[in-house]
């Protein structure tokens, strides 16, 4: 009778292993729009990448996939005699792709120490804007560098303004490339910042203005009819994705005319909230060749820059032979502020080896005959610098302290689920250690069980 | 504090997983030689377990707590630590109070199931360990595809930790049940 016991009593303790094996890592991450917690379905993708320089110019070419594109960002849509903001910036995805698509790349030449070992986590202070318990304000708190803060690790303690005029002039800064599927791209146009203080755009006027006057509370700008055909463009077809690339479906000086609020507005009726324009001075440094198209579930994009555009304080120069620090981010499905792909940090070298090698060529525009270097991007969660490099929050710190590089130790798609974990961190220590208990009875009440039922008799 | 973690852990590594080999043998064979490393198995796995404990405190010193339980595979680490150390130390109680008749009749067959259990466990701790330094096995890989992510955090939901005080409740409810069979 008792080695039936026994089977019962090792049948159950198995039987209890699997049940854990198969449910355990459930009922706790799930998304959390209270807390700014919305988990992407993919916590990973790939970016491609290709670079090419004649000497004058240098070119990035990007291509990543994309199920549906995004072409239009924030609009402005007529209902019950008043224009309501849709969608642009948001929590996660937005259900009706009025979240443009993006990729931006950050540059650096070796002047902003721990940028080419541990890439954007760097600029990633605490509590910055969208991140869990961080106060919804007027003013967005950007990423930033750790030398601009005093305190590194606290956003408001920024550095007199000598001081960062200081390091701007060493170099103590990150070139920003941008290209926005909606907000850059119908005009053929990229987008040129930095990354210092803040995450700002170089000094001159950006691609767009917004298309609003808070005076009347209307757009400033509508469809020019006599142009396009039309004052608006339908709410149904922008979200159920009519319009392409062959439509007119953007203001720019071309296709724009003020704003007739005499017009009998019916509900429906949606106007861009974004105004395309030329950009000016340093920050009209970064173009396209043409305006990108998204064609076989690929975004397929070329920026390209003057290799030295003379803007020291703002541009990372390009030199024949240099060598540079690069990281990329692609915004997909309708995701905008945190909800991106970050690549870890990779070297660039213009014609000297490297991870991206640059080819060199002659001619009007690149021939684009070497292959496509493949990066994998990973959903970075909520992982701030601070809690990287506090010893208390982060058992690789120490490394941190000696320069190991990140990639050393973790790959991207590690990084993508602790960068799911740390969104839940405390959720998950409690139950981990309830688990740790529970399991340690479990296998305390074997012991028992296995010493009550055993027998000491001979065959 | 990490290099004499690694240092020491070997030790009970070793033993348990020596122990496991003789149960094996034992299991299978009646022979004399099977039989004389019997006995060697509980003084094998209690030495194990001392040195485990050992290599259990040096690994909790190595990071601080509050940085340790912030990671997925530290959690984990830890977690599958506590449970080969427990377990082994609870196969070294039974080994000691029943020594040969672990191997009569229809017993032997339960040994040799919780002590494969137990290689089981101290193997996947063993590998957690190495991906925790950087050194990922095939193991993890493996674990990977049968279900388990190793840089995701092992914790139960819970309705299962409820399964699992049940669990642990009948089991003792089970061995009186048993007890007082073969009285």
């Amino acid at each position: 009778m008792r080695k039936w016991y026994l089977a019962l009593s090792v049948t159950i303790f198995g039987g209890l292993l699997v049940l854990g094996w198969s449910t355990h890592g459930t009922g706790i991450i799930k998304d959390d729009p209270e807390r700014n917690i919305v988990i992407p379905k993919e916590l990973t993708t790939r970016l491609q990448v290709k670079a090419a320089y004649d000497g004058e110019s240098i070119y990035f070419r990007y291509r990543w996939p994309v199920e549906r594109p995004s072409i239009f960002h924030d609009v402005l849509v007529f209902q019950d005699g008043e224009w309501v903001k849709r969608a642009g910036e948001g929590i996660g995805p937005d259900p009706d792709f009025l979240t443009e698509d993006r990729v931006s790349m950050m540059i650096d030449d070796g002047s902003v120490p721990l940028f080419s070992r541990y890439g954007g986590y760097i600029t990633i202070g605490d509590g910055l804007t969208t991140f869990t318990g961080t106060p919804e304000t007027d003013e967005e708190r950007t990423k930033y560098l750790p030398a601009t803060r005093t305190d590194a690790n606290n956003f408001d303690t920024v550095k007199p303004e000598s001081d960062l005029a200081t390091l701007r002039k060493a170099g103590y800064f990150l070139d920003l490339w941008q290209w926005r599927s909606n907000r850059s791209n119908p005009v053929a146009l990229g987008d040129d910042g930095y990354v210092a203080e803040e995450r700002s755009g170089d000094k001159g006027t950006g691609p767009y203005f917004t298309n609003w006057d808070k005076t009347t509370n209307q757009p400033k700008f509508m469809f020019d009819p006599a142009r396009t055909g039309k004052t608006a463009l339908n709410f149904a077809d922008v979200v159920g994705g009519k319009y392409g690339f062959g439509d007119i479906y953007y203001l720019s000086p071309d296709t724009a005319a003020p704003f007739d609020p005499n017009i009998a507005w019916k509900n429906g009726d949606t106007i861009p909230r974004r105004v395309l324009r030329a950009e000016s001075d340093s920050r009209a440094d970064v173009v396209q060749s043409a305006a990108a198209r998204w064609k076989d579930g690929y975004w397929d994009v070329t920026l390209v820059r003057k290799m030295d555009t003379g803007n020291t304080l703002d541009d990372k120069i390009f030199r024949d032979g240099g060598s540079y620090d690069l990281a990329f981010a692609v915004f997909r499905n309708a995701s905008t502020m945190r909800w991106h792909y970050v690549s870890l940090p990779m070297s660039l070298g213009l014609g000297k080896d490297a991870q991206l090698v640059a080819a060199k060529f002659q001619g009007e525009t690149p021939t684009w005959d070497q292959p496509w270097t493949e990066i994998e991007m990973f959903y970075p969660g909520q992982v701030s610098w601070p809690r990287l490099t506090d010893p208390k929050q982060h058992p690789g710190a120490d490394k941190i302290a000696e320069r190991v590089p990140v990639a050393f130790r973790h790959n991207p798609k590690q990084l993508a689920l602790y960068g799911v974990e740390v969104e839940f961190a405390d959720q998950i220590v409690r139950q981990w250690l309830w688990t740790l208990l529970a399991s340690l009875g479990l296998i305390v009440a074997l012991g028992i069980n296995i010493n009550l039922i055993m027998t000491r008799k001979e065959n | 504090m990490a290099v004499y973690h690694i240092l020491v852990v070997h030790f009970p590594v070793a033993l348990w997983l020596t122990a496991y080999l003789f149960i094996l043998f034992r299991t299978f064979s009646d022979s004399e030689l099977a039989v004389r490393l019997q006995k060697a198995v509980w003084p094998l796995i209690f030495l194990g377990s001392l040195a485990g404990f050992v290599a259990y405190g040096l690994g909790l010193a190595i990071y601080p707590w509050s940085a340790i339980t912030q990671s997925p595979l530290g959690r984990n680490h830890i977690m599958l630590a506590t449970w080969t150390l427990s377990y082994w130390t609870v196969m070294g109680v039974m080994g000691y109070r029943y020594r040969r008749f672990l191997f009569e009749g229809a017993q032997r067959w339960s040994t040799f199931a919780l002590a494969t259990i137990g290689a089981a466990v101290v193997t996947i701790t063993g590998t957690l360990g190495g991906s925790l330094t950087g050194t990922p096995s095939l193991v993890t890989k493996s674990l990977d595809l049968i279900g388990w992510n190793v840089y995701m955090t092992f914790y139960l939901p819970n309705w299962m930790l409820l399964v699992y005080t049940a669990g642990a409740v009948l089991l003792i409810v089970i061995g009186f049940y048993g007890r007082r069979s073969h009285v």
